[in-house]
């Protein structure tokens, strides 16, 4: 069972968010068949959306008595939840992961794959270019050899 | 009799089918390990390559791959919290915390040999009570599998949430993911809005890669210059002591495994949550609380995802029914070579009934062998710096999720569901039960519809039928039990009779 403890920052907004989607999955669910039979293609959406919304009120009933996280205000605890859960490092990775997959089709699983393996160790191991580059080199063609030869499997 | 030995030893005397049950097994075990690879894909590429070769050579090679592939993923599911599979979910519960408490090693040689155990008893199950099994499966109506399905999500949710409405709402979420796409019956449109690439539904895979992998990976950053957790490979084979210690709960929990592995649709994911539940509900005094690292909460889904495996062969070879993904995979592959799998596969070729018999046994010695002695490089790759692994990772998600339909779209989804699963780990929602509700929401939306079909579609006559028929009354009272059991009604009952 669960026991009451603090609220993150940034929680409750979370969960306020996932009830609005429950709705609006329970929108779409209705919107399949209605409530046309039992056995209708939407049926069971319908009932699994219910149930969604259903324990996210829960959920969201359940915290109430929960204590608030310490912040002052909806704008600190903003500052708060990116502070915590999204520093430097992360949306740093973040942005070279996006960056890997608009590169992959332009330049190719082979480069853009080295790329980002290089990048990204350089960057997370702050410096230390030669480590880097040589596992960039066995990695890629590890990769590779595993995938394409070994497994045939497509590539980007 | 003559006959039966010779077809069950035949992979063993053969040196080329014995080479291709070790290789299948080894490379089954590295294929369950590598998160983006996983066993379903394996045999499926598999298929693809070996339709020319002789039947015996073809089923040996894909015998090893599952066997492997099974136990594999428990590995990554103790040293990265990556189950490899959906069986390796429960794995993950305790298997990690051993991990992170620097008992890798012991952790996966116990999970080794307890999944060698698991396979055998699940081998010996299906070569002796088969024909008893296949006739109780057949016996089965729409709606008990969907109870069984239902069962399945409720326990997920109650033992990998920290409250069932969490567990279930995720769960649900998952459900609602696996039912993205065309309806199987009338082809409407279901959660597509309208968009022709979600016609085709979302793949399991690339909901699996991106909550357990990519969310995983950028969990990890957090850590970024922690020191890792050096893992102890230096005790990797368990004491005989030990392995004593937990054989009665591996029996128990084999059984368990085999059986549920029999049921055709639900193989080792429900068979390990099954058994998980079965330990921390029987177990008095485990070696560590459930949850962080009790020996028993590995032991328990270990042997039994492996013994369901033996279970999942027993409708495929009996019924032609599918006990999992895999070994619907392997259908398409007998009948590829000509094979017709069903009650007559038995009476029309014996031989590959034993010979399957055969090659599990063999698989499953291979594990011991490739288990306890990979274990060691296995280890150093996860000891690796998280700055060198979380890089790596991320690539074999995205060839894992490109690979599925050769599409970025796979890609962009997988790193959407990682971003989901990133948000949802921070506020505590756990992913196991996504995934299950990903695979079982398209089979309950079947089986229930086909449950209604049966009743013309009258709700009174459902709910009647859930409590009428014999088998249905045992899954709907465990299904309220459960629920009643993760309600505070259990604790106001409890109250009272302590009162009283």
């Amino acid at each position: 069972m669960s026991q009451v403890q603090q609220l993150k920052a940034g929680e409750r907004v979370f969960n306020g968010l996932l009830l609005l989607f429950s709705a609006g999955v329970f929108y779409e669910a209705f919107q399949i068949s209605g409530f046309e039979s039992l056995n209708s293609p939407g049926a069971f959406p319908i009932m699994i959306s219910l149930i969604m919304l259903l324990t996210m009120i829960s959920i969201l009933w359940g915290q109430r008595h929960h204590p608030k996280p310490d912040t002052h205000g909806a704008f600190d605890e903003a500052r708060q939840f990116l502070h915590e859960h999204f520093p430097l490092t992360i949306v740093v990775f973040s942005a070279m992961a996006i960056g890997y997959l608009a590169l992959l089709q332009p330049l190719g699983f082979i480069i853009a794959t080295a790329l980002f393996l290089f990048v990204s160790q350089v960057y997370l191991r702050r410096g230390r270019f030669l480590a880097s580059a040589i596992i960039t080199v066995a990695a890629t063609a590890i990769i590779y050899a595993l995938f394409k030869l070994l497994f045939q499997v497509y590539l980007p | 009799m003559g006959d039966t030995i010779s077809y069950f030893l035949m992979a063993w005397t053969d040196p080329s089918l014995l080479m291709l049950t070790a290789i299948g097994t080894l490379a089954g075990i590295y294929v369950g390990a590598i998160p983006g690879l996983s066993v379903t894909m394996a045999t499926s590429i598999l298929i693809s390559f070996t339709f020319a070769w002789d039947v015996n050579d073809a089923l040996a090679l894909i015998v090893g791959v599952y066997c492997g592939g099974v136990y594999g993923g428990s590995r990554t599911a103790i040293m990265l919290n990556i189950p490899g599979a959906p069986s390796a979910v429960a794995t993950s519960f305790d298997g990690y915390p051993l991990a992170q408490q620097g008992e890798a090693g012991r952790a996966i040689g116990l999970s080794t040999v307890m999944s060698v155990i698991g396979g055998l008893i699940g081998t010996i199950v299906l070569a002796s009570i088969a024909p008893f099994l296949s006739d109780m499966a057949l016996e089965f109506a729409p709606r008990d599998y969907f109870l069984i399905a239902v069962l399945g999500l409720l326990l997920v949710g109650s033992l990998a949430a920290e409250s069932l409405s969490r567990g279930i709402f995720a769960a649900a979420l998952g459900a609602v993911i696996g039912l993205v796409g065309l309806d199987p019956v009338t082809a409407d449109q279901r959660f597509t809005m309208g968009s022709m690439q979600l016609m085709g539904g979302i793949h399991y895979v690339v909901v699996m890669i991106g909550m357990f992998g990519v969310a995983e990976a950028f969990f990890q950053l957090h850590q970024l210059n922690a020191v890792p957790v050096r893992q102890k490979v230096d005790k990797i084979i368990p004491s005989f002591k030990l392995v004593l210690k937990y054989l009665p709960l591996s029996i128990r929990t084999s059984i368990i495994g085999v059986v549920v592995g029999a049921l055709p649709g639900t193989g080792g994911d429900i068979a390990s949550l099954f058994a998980y539940d079965h330990a921390k509900r029987t177990v008095k005094n485990p070696s560590k609380p459930f949850g962080q690292g009790a020996y028993e909460g590995l032991v328990a889904p270990e042997t039994a995802n492996n013994a369901a495996v033996g279970g999942a062969y027993v409708p495929m070879l009996t019924l032609g029914m599918p006990g999992d993904a895999v070994t619907a995979i392997i259908i398409g592959a007998l009948v590829i070579h000509g094979l017709n799998p069903g009650p007559m596969l038995m009476i029309q070729t014996p031989h590959i009934f034993w010979f399957t018999v055969g090659n599990l046994v063999l698989a499953n010695i291979f594990l011991l062998i490739f288990g306890l002695t990979g274990i060691k490089i296995f280890a150093k790759v996860v000891e690796l710096p998280k700055a060198i692994l979380i890089p790596l990772i991320l690539v074999l998600c995205v060839v894992g999720s490109y690979s599925l339909n050769s599409s970025m779209t796979e890609v962009y989804w997988m790193l959407g569901f990682g971003l989901l699963g990133y948000f949802m780990k921070i506020f505590r929602f756990q992913m196991g039960p996504v995934i299950l509700g990903v695979i079982l929401g398209p089979l309950m939306d079947t089986t229930y519809r086909q449950a209604m079909s049966s009743v013309g579609d009258n709700g009174s006559a459902f709910l009647l039928d859930l409590v009428t028929h014999p088998l249905s009354i045992i899954l709907t009272t465990t299904v309220v039990l459960l629920l009643l059991s993760n309600t505070p009604l259990k604790r106001m009952i409890k109250r009272r009779n302590k009162t009283a």
